[in-house]
């Protein structure tokens, strides 16, 4: 039932372009920057911190000449933000993998299995999400170091494999799955992993998207961990961690860098945009 | 569902021997370390740890700075998000764009988005115009108390969209038919908000809440990115006093501040939960 687009449907549609555009604009201006000289932007960025009362920085929309310096020397000249890049991808990859491997299967054991403790361990799921980082922070670090595993990068990836609210949003999807699913591929003598990996994975594709994208964006912008993890280890670093000091040296090419660290990202969201969206309203978030 | 115990070794095993490895073994441990001093000896010093950091004065301006950002920062996301998807919901099934691109900065990362906020913000940016504009005189918002400005904006623009996306899941599953009857009756777009909207929404509206939050304790990165690892006082979070400890050695420090954080943060949810009870009581 379509209700009668009037003046309040151009109102709701003015303030949410509004909003919209002040959304978007962080982004727009990164890319529109980042096509102007270096020289040009090393000139523009020792503009700001002046107290001076008469001064203001000159608010441009865009370069004042078009140039793809800053680019060549990200890419080509100088590796420092393609190897931290680098190792952002890396741990991207090797976290993801792992969630992949662990998360679902134990988001199913979760919901669509009878044993004892089941109603314990999911709560136990719950607590732990509800703890922030400084809190579990400490029982990592324990691990950690018990394990002779830090200033390594596996004291990064290891705790996130485990992330307990990727375990909460697939679990509150699979439980709305009908229980009819499972006993009809049982009843075609599916086993237990066949039926999970033909029929409840390609299912649950929706918040499965979800998740993936959710969890690079938290990979994409680890902070707390290596500054905590790896302070031995400058090599390991990722780019979450060191651009901003990249971004302090006015080194004249940040808007670039930045445009390299936005685009996975995304590229990422366009590719999920509709599994977030579908998925976080199909699960049952209550 | 599958009732056979045997069946669900493969599944549940790996995730949970990760859960207790990483979290449950090491923090029945770490209680251990927050009642010991350290030493060689490692003799127990029963509570005298935690005397020590609750009257550590960076410890106490962690913690009030961490409670007050999301004291401040929880409610406001709660709120603007739910105005957001009322809009939103007002224009369904048009308006992808604004859906998508609500979401979108969640998935940004924050030291790529900074330098723009950087801008912004300087003494000769484009706020201080508009404050100069509407006849305030300029701040300098990145140093001291209004620093905490730009931290909540950067905040508010990073989660509102997920938090608009369960808002509108929820508000998609009211029944149009209310809306058309209340629509007839005369109500006006608030009252149709305050009576039928919100009391058929408060389970996803206090999961929302929860998730707001959750994440409003965990604001750090942006403070560590403009003032590094002691930035002013004003915005010394909690997050700070634990990585300076750590990086310290200072285990039993670190160990103890958590576990009294934590014992805040169960208090705080404890208290949400039973309020929630009440409200859904009290509406049935």
């Amino acid at each position: 039932m379509m209700r009668k687009r009037g003046l309040g449907f151009a109102l709701t549609c003015g303030i949410l372009g509004v909003m919209a555009v002040l959304i978007l604009w962080p982004m727009i201006q990164t890319f529109l920057y980042s096509f102007s000289s270096i020289a040009d932007m090393k000139a523009y960025m020792k503009t700001r911190n002046n107290f001076d009362e008469s001064v203001w920085i000159d608010s441009r929309l865009s370069p004042r000449m078009f140039s793809l310096s800053q680019y060549y020397q990200i890419l080509i000249t100088d590796n420092t933000v393609l190897r931290l890049f680098c190792n952002s991808v890396m741990y991207a990859v090797l976290i993801l993998l792992g969630q992949a491997v662990i998360i679902p299967a134990f988001a199913f054991a979760l919901c669509k299995f009878r044993y004892p403790g089941k109603n314990l361990l999911f709560f136990m799921v719950i607590m732990l999400m509800l703890l922030p980082f400084q809190v579990t922070m400490v029982p990592n670090v324990l691990t950690l170091r018990g394990l002779g595993l830090t200033d390594t990068l596996w004291s990064i990836v290891l705790p996130m494999w485990f992330t307990p609210f990727y375990i909460f949003l697939i679990r509150q999807f699979m439980v709305g799955l009908p229980g009819e699913l499972i006993e009809a591929s049982s009843i075609d003598g599916a086993g237990v992993i066949k039926t999970y990996v033909m029929i409840i994975l390609p299912v649950c594709r929706p918040i499965l998207g979800a998740a993936v994208a959710l969890s690079f964006a938290d990979c994409w912008n680890l902070v707390e961990q290596p500054l905590a993890y790896l302070t031995q280890r400058q090599d390991l670093q990722p780019l979450s961690t060191m651009f901003n000091q990249i971004a302090a040296e006015n080194t004249g090419f940040e808007f670039a860098g930045a445009a390299l660290y936005i685009l996975p990202a995304l590229f990422v969201y366009m590719f999920f945009q509709s599994d977030i969206l579908s998925g976080l309203q199909l699960s049952e978030l209550k | 569902m599958y009732t056979r115990k045997r069946l669900v070794l493969p599944f549940l095993l790996p995730g949970l021997l990760g859960i207790v490895l990483f979290y449950v073994l090491p923090f029945f441990s770490g209680v251990w370390y927050s009642v010991t001093d350290g030493s060689y000896k490692n003799a127990f010093v029963g509570l005298q740890n935690y005397v020590n950091v609750w009257n550590n004065s960076m410890f106490r301006l962690g913690l009030t700075n961490t409670l007050l950002l999301s004291l401040i920062c929880a409610p406001l996301l709660w709120i603007s998000s739910f105005f957001v998807s009322l809009l939103l919901n007002r224009i369904r099934p048009a308006g992808s764009f604004f859906r998508s691109s609500v979401l979108l900065p969640y998935l940004m990362p924050s030291s790529a988005v900074l330098i723009i906020w950087l801008l912004w913000f300087d003494y000769g940016g484009i706020v201080n115009r508009l404050c100069v504009a509407l006849g305030l005189g300029r701040v300098n918002w990145l140093d001291g108390a209004p620093l905490r400005v730009p931290i909540i904006l950067m905040f508010l623009w990073k989660n509102l969209g997920f938090c608009v996306i369960i808002f509108m899941a929820a508000l998609q599953a009211v029944p149009e038919p209310l809306y058309e009857y209340a629509s007839l009756e005369g109500a006006s777009f608030r009252q149709q908000a305050v009576h039928i909207t919100l009391p058929l929404i408060i389970p996803s509206a206090f999961l929302v809440f929860i998730l707001a939050w959750i994440n409003a304790f965990k604001i750090f990165k942006e403070v560590y990115f403009i003032g590094g690892a002691y930035p002013a006082e004003s915005v010394y979070t909690l997050q700070h006093y634990m990585n300076n400890m750590y990086n310290k050695l200072n285990y039993q420090n670190v160990t103890t501040a958590a576990y009294s954080f934590a014992v805040i943060v169960f208090a705080i949810f404890g208290l949400l939960f039973f309020i929630q009870n009440r409200a859904q009581r009290g509406l049935n």
